[in-house]
């Protein structure tokens, strides 16, 4: 009887320790995981002073300049980018009217896009801008093929006058917002 | 990345199918001569004791104190993107670990001195494999959900990545006195050597995106970041040749390696038993106090520095005469020459992760014949009331200390143990730590003559849908002991 016992808490206990199971599961369910961060940079700044605008003179040029810009064309962001908004922002607080394009070069230097933006006089306030690309927006491949960046800044106004402001100044700001598709 | 995906799932998760280091079954279980090896000082009674070599003590253990297999994967129509955000994003803190430890003896033997018999001397050889990753929780929302949008001023953590694994072999040696009727102590010394160990436990720094000064967006990096690895690189080379001999190098690498052929350390284990009265025990062991000194095939890769960007910044009328187009280029280099990252070499001390038990224990019930009375060695079973081997149960409570990366972490258990004469001891316990307030284990002991066989087995509710378990333990081994001269 006792040995009969023993038997049985032994049986037991081992059954017990071997009667693992699971729900089934399902790790096909990986493929849909969908990870899309949101990217978030600054990319162009520029400033002058309202001195070196009347230096350049009426109705000119007073900085162009093209620089290499690989960040969009790197093959890994132009494969994985779903989406973003480039936003500008320009304070201008001199007494003149301004006008500063932005173009978008390929490796041959060809403009794949152009933003045009003219800024009135001091007090114009903060002036922002939003540009879609991807669905909705202008396409991905002028991002993806971009090489690099054509500043141009002009002076549409005269080359004398001074803004009563202390310290008077054109200031260009930039940023990126992207979404990714990393998987 | 679906490969690299399942292997982490594996390495992590998977093993919580299975199996943490604690082994509260085991713990002052003195009927299996491996308790010797959590307690050095637990009352021993055997004569001799030799281990089946390879299946005397096999563990394996796994836990995850935050998101389980079946929430992830149960097929339960819920998209696989939500679940993520829900269960592992929106839950797990940097906190939550996923952990596994495996140990496999390899030889065990144990004799009591000829001439001292109140000495009970043990020696032997175990492989150990031990991983806990820290769920890194800023880093994980940083790739989940970037640094935009809503992101735009968080302060992303880099000390979040935290994570330590180590294999390694254990040869080992132990003594194990009687100094008194009521206390036996004990003492084993450890020499390790490493198959492999890595480290990532002290990064600190932040990755910030918020309102520029001069742009709109001003981007911070300042990282104190730090990967050890001490025979990584050897199995990686192997790999990355991929010669017809790879299986062959790898065995070789892996056998020199398990025979002190890499990195070494040294251990110390000691461990108690008191009798405060004839029925109460208290017990207590430290184990694996000591590290490891990683000087061969060390390859540490590093990130230290702090920068800033805005962007390309032009200042007029300062840079009215730069004409260099390559204003990009500079501001990638710049950033690089701020946060110098890289390889070296230097060695590095790795400590072993510290464990301590304590318990108490009340025996109670007689049972008349000692289950170990046909005991030749005259030790510990000396019959009477005073004897603990004469009681037939015991109850009490366990308290098990381990030195994490992020700090100690405590188990609670509590115990009730039955003996069914000298053949089968039972031991159901009740444990509560990070990963599970449900823990109910029940532990086997069973002596066929010389033989013994114990199984051991946490966590038996979740057995259910084991899948859905944040913690699994399961302990099983043969021996054979002698308690005379047979």
């Amino acid at each position: 009887m006792k040995r009969s016992f023993y038997l049985l808490l032994c049986i037991s206990a081992l059954l017990l320790l071997s009667q693992s199971c699971t729900e089934p599961q399902d790790f096909s369910q990986f493929d849909d995981l969908s990870i899309t961060p949101t990217l978030a940079t600054g990319l162009f700044y520029m400033e002058s002073d309202e001195v070196t605008i009347n230096d350049a003179g009426s109705l000119s040029t007073f900085y162009s300049q093209t620089v290499n810009f690989d960040a969009f064309n790197e093959q890994y962001v132009a494969e994985h980018l779903i989406e973003g908004t480039i936003t500008y922002e320009i304070l201008n607080t001199t007494s003149k009217q301004l006008r500063i394009t932005i173009e978008f070069l390929d490796e041959a230097e060809n403009t794949l896009d152009a933003e045009l933006f003219n800024i009135d006089p001091d007090p114009s306030g903060i002036n922002i801008w939003e540009v879609a690309y991807g669905p909705g927006g202008k396409s991905l491949d002028i991002l993806a093929n971009t090489s690099s960046l054509r500043i141009t800044a002009t002076n549409l106004g005269d080359a004398t006058s001074v803004s009563t402001q202390s310290e008077p100044k054109i200031k260009f700001k930039s940023a990126a917002e992207f979404l990714f598709r990393l998987k | 990345m679906r490969i690299r995906f399942y292997f982490l799932l594996l390495g992590l998760l998977g093993s919580s199918v299975l199996c943490a280091q604690n082994k509260e079954l085991l713990y002052d279980f003195y009927e299996i001569p491996q308790s010797l090896m959590v307690n050095p000082g637990v009352k021993t009674s055997e004569k001799w004791h030799v281990g089946i070599p390879v299946i005397s003590g096999l563990s394996f253990q796994g836990a995850t104190s935050g998101v389980t297999v079946n929430d992830l994967f149960a097929n339960d129509g819920i998209d696989f993107t939500t679940k993520v955000q829900e269960r592992v994003l929106d839950a797990m803190t940097r906190k939550d670990d996923f952990s596994t430890t495996g140990q496999i003896e390899g030889i065990t033997v144990g004799f009591r001195g000829r001439n001292r018999p109140d000495d009970y001397y043990s020696f032997g050889m175990y492989g150990e494999t031990d991983v806990i990753v820290y769920w890194p929780r800023d880093l994980a929302f940083l790739a989940f959900e970037g640094n935009g949008g809503a992101n735009i001023g968080r302060s992303f953590d880099l000390g979040d990545l935290k994570l330590r694994g180590e294999m390694i072999n254990v040869f080992h040696f132990g003594i194990n006195r009687k100094m008194s009727e009521s206390l036996t102590v004990g003492a084993r010394a450890k020499l390790y050597s490493s198959i492999f160990q890595f480290q990532s436990i002290k990064n600190s720094g932040n990755f910030t995106t918020t309102e520029g000064q001069d742009n709109i967006y001003v981007t911070s990096i300042n990282a104190n970041m730090q990967l050890q690895t001490a025979g990584v690189r050897g199995f990686y080379d192997i790999l990355e040749e991929d010669t017809g001999t790879t299986k062959k190098d790898i065995k070789s690498l892996f056998v020199d390696r398990v025979l002190l052929g890499g990195n070494l350390g040294l251990g110390f284990d000691a461990g108690f038993s008191y009798q405060l009265t004839p029925q109460t025990t208290i017990t207590g062991s430290i184990l694996d106090l000591g590290f490891i000194y990683n000087n061969k095939d060390v390859w540490n890769y590093t990130l230290n520095g702090s920068t800033s960007t805005e962007g390309i910044s032009v200042y007029l009328p300062e840079d009215i005469d730069n004409v260099d187009n390559d204003l990009w280029q500079e501001l990638i280099d710049d950033i690089d020459a701020a946060l110098p990252h890289g390889e070296t070499q230097e060695s590095y001390i790795s400590f072993r992760p510290v464990k301590a038990y304590g318990s108490i224990r009340y025996d109670f019930g007689e049972g008349g014949n000692s289950p170990f009375n046909n005991c030749g060695c005259g030790v510990n079973d000396q019959g009477g009331g005073s004897n603990r081997d004469y009681y037939r149960n015991s109850v009490g409570g366990q308290l098990f200390m381990m030195k994490r990366p992020r700090g100690v972490q405590a188990a609670l258990t509590g115990f009730y143990q039955k003996r069914f004469g000298k053949t089968l001891a039972l031991k159901t316990t009740y444990t509560v730590d990070k990963y599970s307030f449900t823990n109910v284990g029940l532990g086997l002991n069973l002596q066929a003559g010389p033989v013994n066989f114990y199984i051991l087995g946490d966590n038996l509710l979740s057995y259910s849908n084991i899948a859905d378990s944040h913690y699994a333990s399961l302990q099983f081994g043969f021996n054979i002991i002698s308690w005379n001269d047979n």
